[in-house]
């Protein structure tokens, strides 16, 4: 044991900043049990092993939830034309994995490719996807809306194509998400702000919330996150955006090191169409709650009754 | 002599090693100077491509105010929202905002023509030139000149042939918009104008519910608002190449396949038995 405490003052004092962090990292607490203190150890160590691996000032930002805010996010179905803008901003601003073999690049937003039509009684038969009998929208018969994977790998010329409807899916940041009912380390959590969240140094990567997921809003680092250092994005949050190890999952938290500095997330400040919208829903002047009170929204399989703060608007 | 001429040969050998070094080295400095030498300006489009061009620069050592798809030309992230920004100006509707708290990116020097409107034909004093640079009525006229240099003008689609060009353009001031009352109104501030007609649209906008706005989130903080012409282009709204209303874009590169799909077709081509 002495020779083990040896050890781990030697690697505490080593100069490799890896090194010297891992080993404290192993023995952190669940970040929300940490003390003040503590988050400010981690947070300092993070800072000093992100700085020397990505050679540059790396800020890890603990800020917590401020009172009087829950986040809410609405999105104009009508608007988007698919152009997955708000993919590619998310990836730079939230330092996911960007290689090229698989598994290594990974993106939180999908846009899904819906195709557009009506029900008639002569279509029954010639739905999409060919071959299965179901019309578009489904039936008494189908489930309606069903998506293929391939869906979200549309590759036109341009977008919006003429029979097509976009409809891009992330985190619904619920408000009783079922991937925290199953974590069995209890690593995810929803903030008291609402964005639920995922301490990264307690995950195991069991991948059970995956499964949980109704929504597929959650990726796993399934190898050593491929992150070039000039593209990584030195301003992080603790539970947001810091980069991540392999064997832990991911997922989209509202840019939380910007939300909890009133910066709108990264997807609402690119969309060329203005179709996101972001705002605090216990404010009624906000944006968000303007929709809610004003245009028609529904909740993406509301039925599952997982809430969440995530809505869809059409004019 | 034979002592003397190895060294000899050595030393002319490594010479010719040397001299030849040294070429490559000025050789692939020289090839690198051009490739260098010009600053390489990334621009990208924000809104509407042709419209709304961004410079990317640096804001501090390796903090660019913009991110650009190199697939695409579109601007993908902001390192600040409010680059390049001016107070929007008097708004209607929006006295609860603090005093800066919005903000636009002016577009008056983003227009080419926009120096010359004012001052070289369409001065404000009147008919001087032959032919009379003034319309004498409100009823539409062709004016080949003004079609010659903006050549969205030969089809015009806004309103359907209802409207025309002195319905939004000040008459004198042709370098400014016109509001209800015939008052000039900036072209920074095009709401004015817009929300004329489009009573609804004005006021979605006003409340962040249509067009997009960028900075801070909550409802009194600030913000950059993008106004009507930064995304829509006002000669041309019903464009015939649209598609549902929008004007096409380049979509970004699509995600990966999952493991094992060959195409995005393949789950069309081989359904799930059912």
């Amino acid at each position: 044991m002495s020779s083990l405490m040896g050890a781990a003052a030697l690697m505490v004092q080593s100069d490799d900043a890896a090194a010297a962090t891992e080993w404290a990292e192993h023995f952190q607490k669940n970040y929300r049990l940490m003390t003040d203190a503590e988050k400010a150890e981690a947070r300092a160590r993070l800072e000093r092993r992100y700085s020397s691996e990505y050679g540059k000032k790396v800020a890890v930002d603990t800020t917590e939830a401020q009172p009087g805010v829950l986040m809410g996010y609405a999105l104009n179905i009508r608007k988007c034309i698919g152009c997955r803008r708000c993919v590619h901003a998310c990836v730079e601003e939230n330092n996911q994995s960007r290689g090229t073999r698989p598994g290594e690049k990974i993106e939180w937003i999908q846009v899904l490719r819906m195709e557009r039509g009506e029900f008639s009684k002569d279509k029954m038969n010639h739905g999409y996807p060919e071959g299965l009998g179901i019309q578009v929208g489904g039936n008494a018969y189908t489930p309606a809306g069903q998506v293929l994977e391939g869906q979200y790998h549309y590759n036109p010329e341009a977008v919006p194509e003429k029979d097509a409807t976009y409809m891009p899916i992330a985190c619904m940041q619920c408000e009783k998400p079922p991937c925290v009912k199953v974590c069995p380390v209890r690593t995810t959590y929803r903030e008291a702000d609402g964005p639920v969240v995922i301490d990264y140094n307690w995950c195991i990567g069991c991948k059970m919330c995956m499964n949980a997921c109704p929504y597929w809003a959650r990726r796993f680092n399934l190898t050593k996150p491929v992150l070039p250092k000039e593209e990584m994005n030195p301003v992080t949050h603790y539970l947001g955006n810091r980069p991540r190890m392999r064997g832990v999952v991911e997922k989209c938290h509202w840019c939380l090191q910007r939300t909890r500095h009133d910066r709108y997330p990264a997807c609402v400040e690119v969309c060329p169409v203005g179709a996101r919208k972001f705002g605090n829903l216990l404010d009624p002047e906000s944006e968000v709650s303007k929709i809610l009170e004003r245009k028609n929204v529904f909740r993406l399989k509301a039925e599952l009754n997982t809430f969440p703060k995530f809505f869809y608007f059409y004019d | 002599m034979k002592k003397l001429a190895i060294p000899t040969m050595i030393l002319a050998f490594c010479c010719g090693m040397m001299t030849s070094a040294l070429a490559q080295d000025s050789k692939a400095a020289a090839a690198q100077a051009p490739a260098a030498q010009p600053p390489q300006e990334t621009v990208c489009f924000e809104s509407r491509k042709g419209a709304s061009e961004v410079t990317k620069r640096d804001l501090k050592p390796g903090w660019p105010n913009v991110k650009c798809s190199p697939k695409t030309g579109a601007a993908l992230w902001y390192g600040d929202p409010y680059d390049g920004t001016v107070p929007m100006g008097k708004m209607p509707g929006l006295e609860k905002i603090p005093e800066g708290h919005a903000v636009i990116k002016p577009r008056t020097e983003k227009l080419a023509l926009m120096p010359m409107c004012g001052v070289s034909c369409h001065n404000g004093v009147g008919p001087q030139f032959s032919p009379p640079t003034l319309p004498k009525g409100k009823k539409p006229v062709p004016l080949p000149t003004m079609e010659a240099m903006v050549p969205d003008l030969k089809d015009l689609q806004h309103g359907r042939g209802r409207i025309w060009c002195m319905d939004c353009h000040h008459t004198t001031k042709r370098n400014m918009l016109v509001d209800h009352f015939g008052d000039p109104v900036s072209f920074d501030q095009p709401q004015l104008l817009c929300g004329k007609c489009h009573g609804d649209k004005l006021r979605d906008w006003r409340d962040g519910i249509h067009g997009k706005r960028i900075g801070n989130f909550t409802s009194t903080g600030k913000k950059r608002w993008f106004t009507c012409t930064e995304c829509h282009n006002p000669h041309n709204v019903q464009d015939g190449a649209r598609n549902r209303g929008f004007v096409q874009l380049q979509p970004e590169a699509s995600p990966q396949l999952p493991r094992g799909m060959k195409d995005a077709s393949h789950e069309k081509l081989h359904p799930i038995a059912h």
